[in-house]
Protein backbone atom coordinates (compact mmCIF):
# COMPACT_ATOMS: atom_id res chain seq x y z
CA UNK A 1 0.00 0.00 0.00
CA UNK A 2 3.17 2.62 0.50
CA UNK A 3 3.21 3.19 -3.29
CA UNK A 4 -0.29 3.51 -3.62
CA UNK A 5 -0.35 6.76 -2.22
CA UNK A 6 2.27 7.59 -4.57
CA UNK A 7 -0.68 7.33 -7.31
CA UNK A 8 -2.67 10.15 -5.60
CA UNK A 9 -1.22 13.16 -7.17
CA UNK A 10 -3.30 15.27 -4.40
CA UNK A 11 -2.01 13.27 -1.74
CA UNK A 12 1.08 15.37 -2.21
CA UNK A 13 0.17 18.70 -1.47
CA UNK A 14 -0.18 21.10 1.24
CA UNK A 15 -3.07 22.56 3.20
CA UNK A 16 -2.40 25.78 5.29
CA UNK A 17 1.07 24.98 5.00
CA UNK A 18 0.62 21.51 6.32
CA UNK A 19 0.57 18.15 4.36
CA UNK A 20 -2.94 17.26 3.81
CA UNK A 21 -4.62 14.66 5.86
CA UNK A 22 -7.90 13.60 3.60
CA UNK A 23 -10.45 12.21 5.97
CA UNK A 24 -13.64 13.30 3.65
CA UNK A 25 -13.50 10.16 1.36
CA UNK A 26 -16.83 8.99 2.41
CA UNK A 27 -18.19 12.23 0.55
CA UNK A 28 -15.88 11.76 -2.27
CA UNK A 29 -12.45 9.85 -3.21
CA UNK A 30 -9.32 11.36 -4.78
CA UNK A 31 -8.49 10.13 -7.84
CA UNK A 32 -5.69 7.87 -8.66
CA UNK A 33 -3.07 9.17 -12.06
CA UNK A 34 -4.66 6.31 -13.87
CA UNK A 35 -8.19 7.81 -13.90
CA UNK A 36 -6.73 11.41 -14.76
CA UNK A 37 -4.93 10.10 -17.23
CA UNK A 38 -7.73 8.33 -18.42
CA UNK A 39 -9.71 11.36 -18.83
CA UNK A 40 -7.59 13.51 -20.27
CA UNK A 41 -6.61 10.65 -23.05
CA UNK A 42 -9.89 10.78 -23.67
CA UNK A 43 -10.11 14.03 -24.84
CA UNK A 44 -7.08 14.61 -26.60
CA UNK A 45 -7.32 11.54 -28.60
CA UNK A 46 -10.53 9.95 -28.56
CA UNK A 47 -13.64 12.35 -28.00
CA UNK A 48 -17.01 12.11 -29.89
CA UNK A 49 -20.29 11.53 -28.99
CA UNK A 50 -21.67 7.51 -28.25
CA UNK A 51 -24.44 5.93 -30.24
CA UNK A 52 -25.09 7.84 -33.55
CA UNK A 53 -21.99 7.72 -35.82
CA UNK A 54 -20.89 6.42 -38.36
CA UNK A 55 -17.40 7.45 -38.57
CA UNK A 56 -14.60 5.71 -36.73
CA UNK A 57 -13.98 8.06 -34.02
CA UNK A 58 -17.48 7.50 -32.67
CA UNK A 59 -17.76 3.67 -33.79
CA UNK A 60 -14.45 3.97 -31.32
CA UNK A 61 -16.07 6.01 -28.54
CA UNK A 62 -19.03 3.98 -28.65
CA UNK A 63 -17.54 0.77 -27.86
CA UNK A 64 -14.96 1.95 -25.25
CA UNK A 65 -18.39 3.64 -23.52
CA UNK A 66 -19.80 0.41 -24.28
CA UNK A 67 -16.83 -1.92 -22.74
CA UNK A 68 -17.54 -0.11 -19.24
CA UNK A 69 -21.04 -1.05 -19.16
CA UNK A 70 -19.97 -4.88 -19.47
CA UNK A 71 -16.95 -4.29 -16.92
CA UNK A 72 -19.38 -2.86 -14.30
CA UNK A 73 -21.32 -5.78 -15.07
CA UNK A 74 -18.93 -8.45 -14.01
CA UNK A 75 -17.80 -6.38 -11.11
CA UNK A 76 -20.85 -6.37 -9.64
CA UNK A 77 -21.87 -9.82 -11.14
CA UNK A 78 -24.99 -8.47 -12.87
CA UNK A 79 -26.52 -11.46 -15.02
CA UNK A 80 -27.03 -9.07 -18.22
CA UNK A 81 -25.10 -5.71 -19.34
CA UNK A 82 -28.38 -4.08 -20.13
CA UNK A 83 -29.36 -4.30 -16.55
CA UNK A 84 -26.56 -1.55 -16.01
CA UNK A 85 -27.69 1.65 -16.24
CA UNK A 86 -25.16 4.70 -16.75
CA UNK A 87 -26.54 8.16 -14.87
CA UNK A 88 -25.10 11.06 -13.19
CA UNK A 89 -24.76 9.79 -10.17
CA UNK A 90 -25.91 7.77 -6.75
CA UNK A 91 -28.60 10.33 -6.34
CA UNK A 92 -30.14 10.16 -9.59
CA UNK A 93 -30.19 6.38 -9.71
CA UNK A 94 -31.80 6.22 -6.67
CA UNK A 95 -34.45 8.96 -7.62
CA UNK A 96 -35.01 7.24 -10.72
CA UNK A 97 -36.30 4.12 -9.09
CA UNK A 98 -38.58 6.21 -6.34
CA UNK A 99 -40.05 7.81 -9.03
CA UNK A 100 -40.53 5.02 -11.75
CA UNK A 101 -41.16 2.43 -9.83
CA UNK A 102 -43.58 3.91 -8.19
CA UNK A 103 -45.19 4.84 -11.16
CA UNK A 104 -45.21 1.36 -12.45
CA UNK A 105 -45.94 -0.59 -9.61
CA UNK A 106 -47.37 1.26 -6.60
CA UNK A 107 -50.92 2.99 -5.91
CA UNK A 108 -52.42 4.88 -2.91
CA UNK A 109 -52.57 3.46 0.42
CA UNK A 110 -49.09 1.36 -0.50
CA UNK A 111 -46.10 1.14 2.65
CA UNK A 112 -43.20 1.93 1.44
CA UNK A 113 -40.16 0.95 4.28
CA UNK A 114 -37.04 3.45 3.85
CA UNK A 115 -34.26 3.45 7.13
CA UNK A 116 -33.86 6.23 9.56
CA UNK A 117 -29.84 5.41 8.83
CA UNK A 118 -30.61 6.07 4.79
CA UNK A 119 -29.20 9.20 3.09
CA UNK A 120 -31.33 12.45 2.00
CA UNK A 121 -30.85 10.45 -1.53
CA UNK A 122 -33.21 7.79 -0.56
CA UNK A 123 -35.45 9.67 1.88
CA UNK A 124 -36.23 12.72 0.59
CA UNK A 125 -37.19 11.19 -2.95
CA UNK A 126 -39.50 8.51 -1.54
CA UNK A 127 -41.22 11.63 0.47
CA UNK A 128 -42.07 13.36 -2.51
CA UNK A 129 -43.13 10.53 -4.13
CA UNK A 130 -45.47 9.03 -1.23
CA UNK A 131 -46.63 12.91 -0.90
CA UNK A 132 -47.95 12.45 -4.35
CA UNK A 133 -49.28 8.92 -4.89
CA UNK A 134 -50.73 8.71 -1.02
CA UNK A 135 -48.23 6.33 -0.12
CA UNK A 136 -47.55 5.27 3.62
CA UNK A 137 -43.66 5.65 4.19
CA UNK A 138 -42.41 4.14 7.54
CA UNK A 139 -38.77 4.16 8.79
CA UNK A 140 -36.82 1.40 9.64
CA UNK A 141 -35.36 2.05 12.88
CA UNK A 142 -31.52 1.84 14.10
CA UNK A 143 -30.12 0.28 17.08
CA UNK A 144 -27.71 2.08 19.30
CA UNK A 145 -24.80 0.25 17.68
CA UNK A 146 -25.93 1.88 14.17
CA UNK A 147 -27.07 -1.33 12.25
CA UNK A 148 -30.18 -1.57 11.42
CA UNK A 149 -32.55 -2.95 14.26
CA UNK A 150 -34.01 -6.87 12.26
CA UNK A 151 -36.35 -7.40 14.89
CA UNK A 152 -37.85 -3.78 14.30
CA UNK A 153 -37.53 -4.87 10.82
CA UNK A 154 -39.34 -8.08 10.86
CA UNK A 155 -42.29 -6.65 12.29
CA UNK A 156 -42.69 -3.95 9.70
CA UNK A 157 -42.47 -6.42 7.10
CA UNK A 158 -45.59 -7.50 8.37
CA UNK A 159 -47.45 -4.52 7.20
CA UNK A 160 -46.97 -6.00 3.64
CA UNK A 161 -44.69 -3.39 2.33
CA UNK A 162 -44.07 -3.05 -1.63
CA UNK A 163 -41.21 -1.46 -2.15
CA UNK A 164 -37.99 -1.37 0.36
CA UNK A 165 -35.14 0.89 0.40
CA UNK A 166 -31.83 -0.29 2.29
CA UNK A 167 -28.82 0.94 2.65
CA UNK A 168 -25.80 -1.37 2.68
CA UNK A 169 -23.16 0.97 4.57
CA UNK A 170 -24.51 4.22 6.50
CA UNK A 171 -22.43 6.77 5.45
CA UNK A 172 -22.02 8.63 8.90
CA UNK A 173 -21.94 5.22 11.47
CA UNK A 174 -19.50 3.37 8.59
CA UNK A 175 -21.49 0.19 10.01
CA UNK A 176 -22.85 -2.75 7.20
CA UNK A 177 -25.89 -4.18 6.93
CA UNK A 178 -26.95 -7.62 6.74
CA UNK A 179 -28.47 -6.35 2.90
CA UNK A 180 -28.38 -9.98 1.91
CA UNK A 181 -30.71 -11.62 4.68
CA UNK A 182 -33.16 -8.40 4.72
CA UNK A 183 -33.69 -8.19 0.85
CA UNK A 184 -34.72 -12.53 1.36
CA UNK A 185 -36.73 -11.07 4.20
CA UNK A 186 -38.52 -8.27 1.89
CA UNK A 187 -38.65 -10.40 -1.05
CA UNK A 188 -40.49 -12.94 1.09
CA UNK A 189 -42.87 -10.19 2.48
CA UNK A 190 -43.64 -9.37 -1.18
CA UNK A 191 -41.76 -6.51 -0.98
CA UNK A 192 -38.95 -5.37 -3.83
CA UNK A 193 -35.45 -4.12 -2.80
CA UNK A 194 -33.22 -1.61 -3.66
CA UNK A 195 -29.87 -1.36 -2.47
CA UNK A 196 -27.97 2.34 -1.36
CA UNK A 197 -24.56 0.88 -2.00
CA UNK A 198 -22.93 4.23 -2.06
CA UNK A 199 -20.61 3.72 0.28
CA UNK A 200 -20.06 0.02 0.08
CA UNK A 201 -18.90 -0.12 -3.72
CA UNK A 202 -15.11 0.81 -2.76
CA UNK A 203 -14.64 -1.08 0.39
CA UNK A 204 -16.79 -4.25 -0.41
CA UNK A 205 -17.10 -6.58 -3.43
CA UNK A 206 -20.79 -6.86 -4.64
CA UNK A 207 -22.35 -9.20 -6.27
CA UNK A 208 -25.95 -8.46 -7.35
CA UNK A 209 -27.28 -11.95 -7.80
CA UNK A 210 -26.30 -12.84 -4.75
CA UNK A 211 -27.99 -10.26 -2.93
CA UNK A 212 -30.71 -10.71 -5.02
CA UNK A 213 -31.47 -7.49 -4.84
CA UNK A 214 -34.00 -5.73 -7.17
CA UNK A 215 -32.06 -2.32 -7.76
CA UNK A 216 -28.76 -0.91 -6.53
CA UNK A 217 -27.27 2.30 -6.91
CA UNK A 218 -23.52 3.95 -6.41
CA UNK A 219 -21.61 6.96 -7.65
CA UNK A 220 -17.98 6.85 -9.81
CA UNK A 221 -16.55 9.17 -7.70
CA UNK A 222 -16.59 7.62 -4.40
CA UNK A 223 -14.75 4.72 -5.93
CA UNK A 224 -12.00 6.60 -7.00
CA UNK A 225 -13.37 7.56 -10.31
CA UNK A 226 -14.81 11.16 -11.99
CA UNK A 227 -17.56 13.03 -10.57
CA UNK A 228 -20.67 13.45 -12.78
CA UNK A 229 -20.88 9.28 -13.18
CA UNK A 230 -23.18 6.63 -11.73
CA UNK A 231 -24.92 3.50 -11.85
CA UNK A 232 -28.25 1.95 -11.22
CA UNK A 233 -28.34 -1.40 -11.50
CA UNK A 234 -32.07 -3.07 -12.08
CA UNK A 235 -33.30 -6.80 -12.69
CA UNK A 236 -34.09 -6.42 -16.47
CA UNK A 237 -37.98 -8.02 -15.95
CA UNK A 238 -38.32 -4.81 -13.68
CA UNK A 239 -37.00 -2.16 -15.50
CA UNK A 240 -38.48 -3.58 -18.64
CA UNK A 241 -41.54 -2.66 -17.38
CA UNK A 242 -40.81 0.89 -15.91
CA UNK A 243 -41.17 3.90 -17.38
CA UNK A 244 -38.73 5.82 -18.56
CA UNK A 245 -37.63 9.12 -16.57
CA UNK A 246 -36.01 11.80 -18.95
CA UNK A 247 -36.87 12.02 -22.38
CA UNK A 248 -34.87 12.49 -25.71
CA UNK A 249 -32.45 11.76 -27.84
CA UNK A 250 -31.00 8.08 -27.48
CA UNK A 251 -33.80 7.11 -25.65
CA UNK A 252 -36.51 6.76 -28.57
CA UNK A 253 -36.78 3.76 -30.62
CA UNK A 254 -39.12 5.56 -33.35
CA UNK A 255 -40.86 8.94 -33.20
CA UNK A 256 -43.90 10.77 -35.10
CA UNK A 257 -45.81 13.39 -34.59
CA UNK A 258 -48.44 11.19 -32.95
CA UNK A 259 -46.26 9.02 -30.64
CA UNK A 260 -43.06 8.13 -29.88
CA UNK A 261 -41.94 4.55 -28.75
CA UNK A 262 -39.37 3.85 -26.42
CA UNK A 263 -35.50 2.01 -27.24
CA UNK A 264 -35.18 -1.20 -25.29
CA UNK A 265 -32.61 -1.00 -22.29
CA UNK A 266 -30.31 0.25 -21.52
CA UNK A 267 -30.93 3.12 -23.81
CA UNK A 268 -34.75 3.96 -22.45
CA UNK A 269 -33.11 5.03 -19.36
CA UNK A 270 -30.05 7.16 -20.67
CA UNK A 271 -31.91 9.84 -22.36
CA UNK A 272 -29.22 12.36 -23.94
CA UNK A 273 -25.56 12.62 -24.78
CA UNK A 274 -24.18 10.56 -21.98
CA UNK A 275 -21.11 11.59 -19.27
CA UNK A 276 -18.66 9.51 -21.99
CA UNK A 277 -15.23 10.64 -20.92
CA UNK A 278 -16.71 9.52 -17.10
CA UNK A 279 -17.89 6.44 -18.31
CA UNK A 280 -14.91 5.81 -19.46
CA UNK A 281 -12.87 7.21 -16.36
CA UNK A 282 -15.41 4.80 -14.06
CA UNK A 283 -14.54 1.99 -15.98
CA UNK A 284 -9.99 2.83 -15.36
CA UNK A 285 -11.27 3.19 -11.14
CA UNK A 286 -12.81 -0.43 -11.59
CA UNK A 287 -9.43 -1.51 -12.95
CA UNK A 288 -7.07 0.36 -10.52
CA UNK A 289 -9.58 -1.23 -7.53
CA UNK A 290 -9.47 -4.80 -9.10
CA UNK A 291 -5.64 -4.58 -9.54
CA UNK A 292 -5.70 -3.80 -5.89
CA UNK A 293 -7.69 -6.37 -4.69
CA UNK A 294 -10.84 -6.23 -2.38
CA UNK A 295 -8.63 -8.33 -0.11
CA UNK A 296 -5.92 -5.79 0.71
CA UNK A 297 -8.06 -3.22 0.66
CA UNK A 298 -10.20 -5.08 3.50
CA UNK A 299 -6.66 -5.74 4.88
CA UNK A 300 -5.50 -2.05 5.34
CA UNK A 301 -8.50 -0.71 5.50
CA UNK A 302 -9.32 -3.06 8.61
CA UNK A 303 -5.89 -2.15 10.73
CA UNK A 304 -6.32 1.18 9.90
CA UNK A 305 -10.09 1.12 11.59
CA UNK A 306 -8.95 -0.80 14.68
CA UNK A 307 -6.03 1.90 15.08
CA UNK A 308 -8.74 4.34 15.05
CA UNK A 309 -10.96 3.29 17.55
CA UNK A 310 -7.78 3.05 19.55
CA UNK A 311 -7.11 6.44 19.21
CA UNK A 312 -10.31 7.52 19.79
CA UNK A 313 -10.80 5.66 22.46
CA UNK A 314 -8.01 7.76 24.41
CA UNK A 315 -10.13 10.99 23.64
CA UNK A 316 -12.27 11.12 27.10
CA UNK A 317 -14.88 14.16 25.27
CA UNK A 318 -15.04 11.94 22.41
CA UNK A 319 -18.21 10.38 21.96
CA UNK A 320 -18.56 8.07 18.59
CA UNK A 321 -21.70 7.52 16.79
CA UNK A 322 -22.91 3.56 16.70
CA UNK A 323 -20.42 0.63 16.66
CA UNK A 324 -17.30 0.99 18.58
CA UNK A 325 -16.54 -2.47 17.08
CA UNK A 326 -13.47 -2.73 14.50
CA UNK A 327 -15.75 -6.29 13.20
CA UNK A 328 -18.43 -5.36 10.53
CA UNK A 329 -17.51 -1.82 9.72
CA UNK A 330 -15.47 0.01 7.46
CA UNK A 331 -13.46 3.02 8.81
CA UNK A 332 -16.16 5.78 8.38
CA UNK A 333 -16.38 7.44 12.36
CA UNK A 334 -18.75 10.02 13.21
CA UNK A 335 -18.25 11.65 16.82
CA UNK A 336 -19.23 14.71 18.99
CA UNK A 337 -17.01 16.37 21.23
CA UNK A 338 -18.14 17.69 24.81
CA UNK A 339 -18.11 21.25 25.08
CA UNK A 340 -17.33 21.82 21.25
CA UNK A 341 -19.15 22.06 18.06
CA UNK A 342 -18.90 20.00 15.10
CA UNK A 343 -17.79 23.02 12.87
CA UNK A 344 -15.18 24.45 15.12
CA UNK A 345 -13.74 21.40 15.41
CA UNK A 346 -13.88 20.28 11.39
CA UNK A 347 -12.15 24.46 10.71
CA UNK A 348 -9.65 24.08 13.80
CA UNK A 349 -8.53 20.52 12.59
CA UNK A 350 -8.45 21.86 8.60
CA UNK A 351 -5.54 24.40 10.03
CA UNK A 352 -3.47 21.96 10.81
CA UNK A 353 -4.33 20.73 7.03
CA UNK A 354 -6.84 17.90 8.34
CA UNK A 355 -10.08 17.85 5.87
CA UNK A 356 -12.81 16.48 7.90
CA UNK A 357 -16.70 16.55 7.69
CA UNK A 358 -18.93 18.55 9.74
CA UNK A 359 -22.99 18.69 9.92
CA UNK A 360 -25.15 16.08 9.79
CA UNK A 361 -24.06 14.45 6.31
CA UNK A 362 -27.25 14.28 4.80
CA UNK A 363 -28.80 12.04 7.24
CA UNK A 364 -30.89 14.40 9.47
CA UNK A 365 -32.75 11.93 10.45
CA UNK A 366 -30.30 9.65 11.94
CA UNK A 367 -28.96 12.44 13.37
CA UNK A 368 -31.93 12.86 15.08
CA UNK A 369 -32.46 9.64 15.79
CA UNK A 370 -29.14 10.46 18.16
CA UNK A 371 -30.50 13.28 19.58
CA UNK A 372 -27.84 15.56 17.83
CA UNK A 373 -28.24 18.23 14.89
CA UNK A 374 -24.44 17.61 13.60
CA UNK A 375 -21.58 15.63 14.31
CA UNK A 376 -17.13 15.54 12.75
CA UNK A 377 -16.89 12.73 10.44
CA UNK A 378 -13.88 11.25 9.47
CA UNK A 379 -13.95 8.87 7.15
CA UNK A 380 -10.70 6.92 6.07
CA UNK A 381 -9.78 4.78 2.93
CA UNK A 382 -6.59 2.58 2.12
CA UNK A 383 -4.39 5.33 1.47
CA UNK A 384 -4.63 7.09 4.47
CA UNK A 385 -2.11 5.86 7.17
CA UNK A 386 -1.90 5.26 11.06
CA UNK A 387 0.49 8.57 11.32
CA UNK A 388 -2.06 10.70 10.23
CA UNK A 389 -4.60 9.32 12.74
CA UNK A 390 -2.13 10.17 14.98
CA UNK A 391 -2.19 13.48 13.69
CA UNK A 392 -5.74 13.72 13.92
CA UNK A 393 -5.80 12.27 17.82
CA UNK A 394 -3.64 14.78 18.39
CA UNK A 395 -5.53 17.58 16.85
CA UNK A 396 -8.56 17.04 18.62
CA UNK A 397 -7.01 16.76 21.82
CA UNK A 398 -5.64 20.29 21.28
CA UNK A 399 -8.92 21.78 20.17
CA UNK A 400 -10.79 20.51 23.28
CA UNK A 401 -8.22 22.17 25.55
CA UNK A 402 -8.39 25.01 23.44
CA UNK A 403 -12.57 25.37 23.82
CA UNK A 404 -12.54 23.89 27.61
CA UNK A 405 -10.20 25.89 28.66
CA UNK B 1 -3.43 38.84 19.17
CA UNK B 2 -3.69 37.57 16.04
CA UNK B 3 -6.51 39.12 14.08
CA UNK B 4 -7.29 36.52 11.98
CA UNK B 5 -7.58 33.92 14.96
CA UNK B 6 -11.66 33.58 14.65
CA UNK B 7 -11.17 31.13 18.11
CA UNK B 8 -9.21 33.74 20.04
CA UNK B 9 -10.00 34.57 23.29
CA UNK B 10 -13.13 37.04 23.11
CA UNK B 11 -14.65 35.32 20.87
CA UNK B 12 -14.78 31.76 22.91
CA UNK B 13 -15.43 33.72 25.97
CA UNK B 14 -18.80 34.93 24.04
CA UNK B 15 -19.14 31.74 22.84
CA UNK B 16 -18.70 30.05 26.71
CA UNK B 17 -21.17 32.88 28.32
CA UNK B 18 -23.34 34.55 25.62
CA UNK B 19 -24.96 37.69 26.03
CA UNK B 20 -28.89 38.16 25.55
CA UNK B 21 -29.51 34.00 25.73
CA UNK B 22 -32.46 33.53 26.39
CA UNK B 23 -36.27 33.07 25.72
CA UNK B 24 -38.14 35.80 26.39
CA UNK B 25 -41.85 35.41 26.67
CA UNK B 26 -43.97 37.84 24.80
CA UNK B 27 -41.56 39.56 22.26
CA UNK B 28 -42.64 41.87 19.70
CA UNK B 29 -41.39 40.10 16.72
CA UNK B 30 -39.61 36.93 16.41
CA UNK B 31 -37.77 34.20 13.90
CA UNK B 32 -36.07 30.84 14.08
CA UNK B 33 -33.33 30.19 11.43
CA UNK B 34 -31.75 27.23 10.69
CA UNK B 35 -28.20 26.39 9.05
CA UNK B 36 -29.08 23.97 6.72
CA UNK B 37 -25.15 22.40 6.73
CA UNK B 38 -25.63 21.20 10.46
CA UNK B 39 -29.31 21.25 11.49
CA UNK B 40 -27.99 24.40 13.99
CA UNK B 41 -31.03 26.29 14.66
CA UNK B 42 -31.07 30.04 16.28
CA UNK B 43 -34.54 31.69 17.93
CA UNK B 44 -33.95 36.00 17.72
CA UNK B 45 -37.04 38.03 19.54
CA UNK B 46 -37.07 41.33 20.12
CA UNK B 47 -39.41 43.53 21.96
CA UNK B 48 -39.88 47.41 20.82
CA UNK B 49 -41.27 49.93 22.26
CA UNK B 50 -44.40 52.05 20.85
CA UNK B 51 -41.64 53.76 18.78
CA UNK B 52 -40.07 51.62 17.59
CA UNK B 53 -37.17 51.01 19.29
CA UNK B 54 -35.02 47.47 20.34
CA UNK B 55 -35.68 47.66 24.39
CA UNK B 56 -34.59 43.88 24.67
CA UNK B 57 -33.40 41.27 22.56
CA UNK B 58 -32.97 37.58 23.21
CA UNK B 59 -31.64 34.59 21.40
CA UNK B 60 -31.76 30.95 22.18
CA UNK B 61 -30.73 27.83 20.27
CA UNK B 62 -27.60 25.46 19.27
CA UNK B 63 -24.54 26.29 17.53
CA UNK B 64 -21.07 26.65 17.18
CA UNK B 65 -18.75 29.25 18.35
CA UNK B 66 -19.02 31.35 15.69
CA UNK B 67 -22.97 31.96 15.47
CA UNK B 68 -23.38 31.89 19.01
CA UNK B 69 -20.44 34.52 19.24
CA UNK B 70 -22.01 36.23 16.46
CA UNK B 71 -25.18 36.34 17.46
CA UNK B 72 -24.03 37.62 21.04
CA UNK B 73 -22.55 40.64 19.84
CA UNK B 74 -25.01 41.25 17.09
CA UNK B 75 -27.70 41.02 19.76
CA UNK B 76 -25.63 43.75 22.12
CA UNK B 77 -26.01 46.00 19.37
CA UNK B 78 -28.94 46.24 18.35
CA UNK B 79 -30.24 47.48 22.10
CA UNK B 80 -31.56 50.65 21.43
CA UNK B 81 -31.67 50.36 17.79
CA UNK B 82 -34.36 52.14 15.87
CA UNK B 83 -35.95 49.79 13.36
CA UNK B 84 -34.29 52.05 10.43
CA UNK B 85 -30.69 51.35 12.03
CA UNK B 86 -31.90 47.36 11.62
CA UNK B 87 -32.21 47.62 8.67
CA UNK B 88 -29.14 49.74 7.30
CA UNK B 89 -27.27 46.87 9.20
CA UNK B 90 -24.58 45.06 6.43
CA UNK B 91 -23.34 41.71 6.57
CA UNK B 92 -19.93 43.34 6.63
CA UNK B 93 -20.80 45.06 10.03
CA UNK B 94 -21.94 41.60 11.64
CA UNK B 95 -18.18 40.75 10.40
CA UNK B 96 -16.85 43.72 12.19
CA UNK B 97 -18.92 43.27 14.97
CA UNK B 98 -16.89 39.81 15.36
CA UNK B 99 -13.98 41.35 14.64
CA UNK B 100 -12.16 38.80 12.90
CA UNK B 101 -11.97 37.46 9.03
CA UNK B 102 -14.49 34.30 8.90
CA UNK B 103 -13.79 32.29 5.72
CA UNK B 104 -16.69 31.33 2.98
CA UNK B 105 -17.00 28.00 4.70
CA UNK B 106 -18.33 29.80 7.94
CA UNK B 107 -20.59 32.19 6.57
CA UNK B 108 -23.91 30.19 7.14
CA UNK B 109 -22.65 30.31 10.84
CA UNK B 110 -21.61 33.91 10.84
CA UNK B 111 -24.61 34.88 9.35
CA UNK B 112 -27.19 32.74 11.38
CA UNK B 113 -28.52 35.27 13.65
CA UNK B 114 -28.26 38.14 10.91
CA UNK B 115 -30.56 36.18 8.47
CA UNK B 116 -33.00 35.69 12.06
CA UNK B 117 -33.07 39.42 12.49
CA UNK B 118 -33.51 40.35 8.07
CA UNK B 119 -36.49 37.74 8.94
CA UNK B 120 -37.70 39.73 11.52
CA UNK B 121 -37.47 43.00 9.67
CA UNK B 122 -38.94 41.38 6.19
CA UNK B 123 -35.75 42.59 4.03
C1 LIG C 1 -25.15 6.46 1.50
C2 LIG C 1 -25.18 7.45 0.38
N1 LIG C 1 -26.17 7.41 -0.51
C3 LIG C 1 -26.23 8.27 -1.54
C4 LIG C 1 -25.29 9.25 -1.73
C5 LIG C 1 -25.44 10.18 -2.87
O1 LIG C 1 -24.35 10.09 -3.74
P1 LIG C 1 -24.07 11.24 -4.79
O2 LIG C 1 -24.01 12.52 -4.02
O3 LIG C 1 -22.77 10.86 -5.40
O4 LIG C 1 -25.18 11.22 -5.79
C6 LIG C 1 -24.23 9.34 -0.81
C7 LIG C 1 -23.19 10.36 -0.91
O5 LIG C 1 -23.31 11.52 -0.71
C8 LIG C 1 -24.19 8.42 0.27
O6 LIG C 1 -23.21 8.49 1.18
Amino acid sequence: MQNIRAQFPILKRKVNGKPLAYFDNAATTQKPVSVIDALTRFYREANAPVHRSVYSLGVEATERYEEVRTEVQKFINAKHAEEIIFTGGATESLNIVASSFSEAFLKAGDTVLVGDSDHHAVIVPWQAVAEKKKLKLTFIPVADNGVIDLAAYKTLLKTKPKFVALTYISNVLGVINPVKEMTALAHKAGAAVMIDAAQSVAHTPIDVQKLNCDFLAFSGHKMYGPTGVGVLYGKKELLERMPPRTFGGNMIAEVTREKTTYAPLPAKFEAGTPPIAEVIGLGEAIRFIQKIGFKAIQKTEGELTAYALKSFAKIPELSLLGSKNAQNRIPVFSFIMCGVHPHDIATLLDREGISVRAGHHCAEVLHRRFSITASVRASLTFYNTKAEIDRLREALIRTVKKFNG
Amino acid sequence: MDNSDIYREEILSQYRNPQNFGVMKRPSRESYKVNPLCGDGIRLQILLTPKGVVKKVRFSGTGCAISIAAASLLTSWMEGKSLAQLKRLKPESVQKLLGVEVGPARHKCLFLSFEALRDILGV
